[in-house]
């Protein structure tokens, strides 16, 4: 069962990149097949929040020896959130009339790596995976092709890339100390190697996922892609492929090296404040919407970070929350950059209300996830962090409302109808979520309850 | 043995470090290459176990781990498809751009920028 998402999209794609995704009846089959692959990620993802994680051992090997796939539940709502996405993206893009041959099955290998990434329980196919979407992620960064899309494109791939090694070489340690690959038993064994070498794997692997997530230090790559994409790409890139970031930071590090993570929690929750402040900073000093978007993404990763500074089930289950909220909001205000009309108004408006963190919205239980875990480490500074934070949000969010809707800069003939649909689908979705909260919320719990262990 | 994979290591991931930091999109590829390589050579030593031959022992006995080896072929086809796609994407800067250099692109960049902006003030 945990295999059938990974080879619907992985067969679609393969055979898709033999065809013409130029034209229309390409591009909807491909959707179609992101639809079927979505639908069977959400049927496994319903039947592990019910039953419990599923296993499947590649090749029928006895456990460990074989290459083990394991669903468990961080993994599919991660999954199921970046499935949302990529469809509501690769839909867009496809009424708006894809220019380039390969685009369609691209954006079916991204989901085939991203599903096995979320998916896996093996330290070195996740590697695999990983590296399958970065590049499937390459390939979209200079969709387009003009020349400033080619130049951004090239300094994503080869930052990126750089994460990538440095994973690799985290990977090449961790086995070196633990002798295995399975994530499980990796975590059994490394909690009794010598501290000083776990440290130094731990920030190989903090490091790694620290640049896709585009987290302060290592942001200087982000802008520049988010706003030179286009607006179907920038959301995936944003709504999707970020998520590697956040997915990876929970599983690497609360999952497999706790005791590293309590560690490094003061320079967790301090570099989640400088992305905070920094992005917030940028923000409000920007005018084009891409751009004020672009700094917020480097800023709302700074939640993730704070939450799971503080740990513990509450703020892993906040950090969990506030990521799949954050990849929504960022996917439907992306996509809802370029268009016109009001009904694109009130998408964005819901988009922004989420990300200030205002109800009905999804974003709003992020961030009360995250008063809670402000409030479960008894700090008063966080409290207000995060609701300064929100508050400047709300102000950049709508000094580009003003701007762009109320001046405006974007009145006229409204956008083809397909386009509108995909960003009110995605609104619709925000505001479902914000007015019947309870499957985030038991999503996020049941995904801390897997990375605590069992208690 | 291991200190001299350890010294490999640091050195191609020190020239690949450096060459990164060039403003030549071709240099920074051959960088993205030795850091690939300096990953792979990591990956390799750490199945390495003393006195053990690596795959076939001639003299009997137990070979070293066989799985880094898998898995190091797997990073080195991966680094392989990675350094096409980087190249070709570098191939088309050129060719949109007529430069390699990243002083030069990004100057263009900003004229380009300042005219856009010419034109919106003037119409």
């Amino acid at each position: 069962m945990v295999f059938v998402p990974l080879l619907l999209t992985w067969v679609a794609a393969a055979a898709l990149a033999l065809m013409d995704g130029r034209r229309r009846s390409v591009g909807w089959l491909a959707v179609g097949a992101l639809a079927a692959g979505l639908a069977a990620t959400a049927v496994l993802a319903g039947m592990v929040l019910d039953g419990g994680a599923r296993e499947t051992v590649a090749g029928d090997w006895p456990p460990g020896i074989g290459i083990v796939l394991r669903a468990d539940a961080l993994g599919v709502v991660f999954a199921v959130v970046s499935g949302v996405v990529l469809l509501a993206a690769l839909a867009y893009e496809v009424a708006a009339g894809v220019s380039s041959r390969l685009f369609p099955a691209v954006v079916l290998f991204l989901a085939t790596g991203l599903t096995g990434l979320f998916l896996t329980a093996d330290v070195f196919s996740f590697y695999v995976f990983f590296e399958l979407s970065m590049i499937a992620a390459y390939v979209l960064a200079y969709y387009g092709g003009e020349a400033r899309q080619l130049g951004a494109g090239f300094i994503f791939a080869v930052v990126n890339l750089l994460g990538s090694f440095l994973f690799l070489l985290a990977v090449a340690g961790t086995y070196h100390v633990t002798g295995t690959l399975a994530m499980e038993t990796v975590a059994q064994r490394i909690a009794g190697v010598e501290p000083n070498t776990v440290i130094l794997i731990a920030v190989g692997f903090f490091v790694a996922f620290g640049v896709k997530l585009g987290l302060f230090p290592f942001h200087f790559w982000l802008p520049t892609v988010y706003v030179s994409a286009s607006p179907s790409v920038a959301a995936m890139l944003s709504g999707a492929v970020a998520n590697i970031g956040s997915y990876g930071l929970l599983r690497f590090g609360a999952g497999i090296l706790p005791a590293e993570l309590r560690l490094g929690a003061v320079a967790l929750i301090i570099l989640g404040t400088a992305s905070i402040v920094y992005g917030a900073i940028q923000a409000v000093s920007r005018r084009t919407a891409a751009e004020v978007l672009a700094y917020s993404a480097v800023g709302q990763a700074g939640y993730v970070l704070i939450a799971l500074g503080v740990g513990g089930p509450v703020g892993l289950a906040a950090a969990v929350v506030y990521s799949l909220a954050n990849a929504l909001n960022k996917a439907l205000l992306f996509l809802s950059v370029e268009l016109r009309g009001w009904l694109v108004g009130a998408a964005f408006v819901i988009g922004a209300f989420s990300v200030a963190g205002i109800p009905p919205t999804a974003g709003f239980f992020g961030k009360v996830e995250l008063f809670r875990a402000g409030v479960a480490e008894d700090s008063v500074a966080l409290v207000a962090l995060i609701f300064l934070g929100g508050a400047v949000s709300f102000l950049y969010m709508f000094q580009i409302y003003q701007h762009d809707f109320w001046r405006g800069e974007r009145r006229g003939a409204a956008s083809p109808r397909a386009l509108r649909g995909m960003a009110v689908g995605l609104a619709v979705v925000v505001v479902t979520l914000g007015l019947w909260p309870e499957p985030l919320l038991a999503a996020g719990r049941r995904a801390a309850e897997v990375l605590m262990g069992p208690t | 043995m291991t200190f001299l994979l350890a010294l490999g290591v640091g050195v191609l991931f020190g020239a690949g470090a450096y060459l990164l930091l060039k403003p030549d999109l071709f240099r920074i590829v051959v960088g993205i290459v030795l850091i690939a390589n300096a990953a792979n050579l990591a990956l390799l030593a750490s199945g390495l176990r003393r006195g053990r031959s690596p795959i076939y022992p001639l003299e009997g006995g137990e070979p070293s781990d066989p799985l880094v080896q898998a898995m190091a072929i797997t990073a080195i086809v991966i680094g392989f498809a990675v350094t096409a796609l980087l190249l070709s994407l570098a191939y088309r800067v050129y060719a949109s751009s007529r430069t390699v250099d990243l002083d030069e692109l990004s100057q263009a960049e900003v004229s380009r920028e300042r005219e856009l902006e010419r034109e919106e003030v003037s119409v």
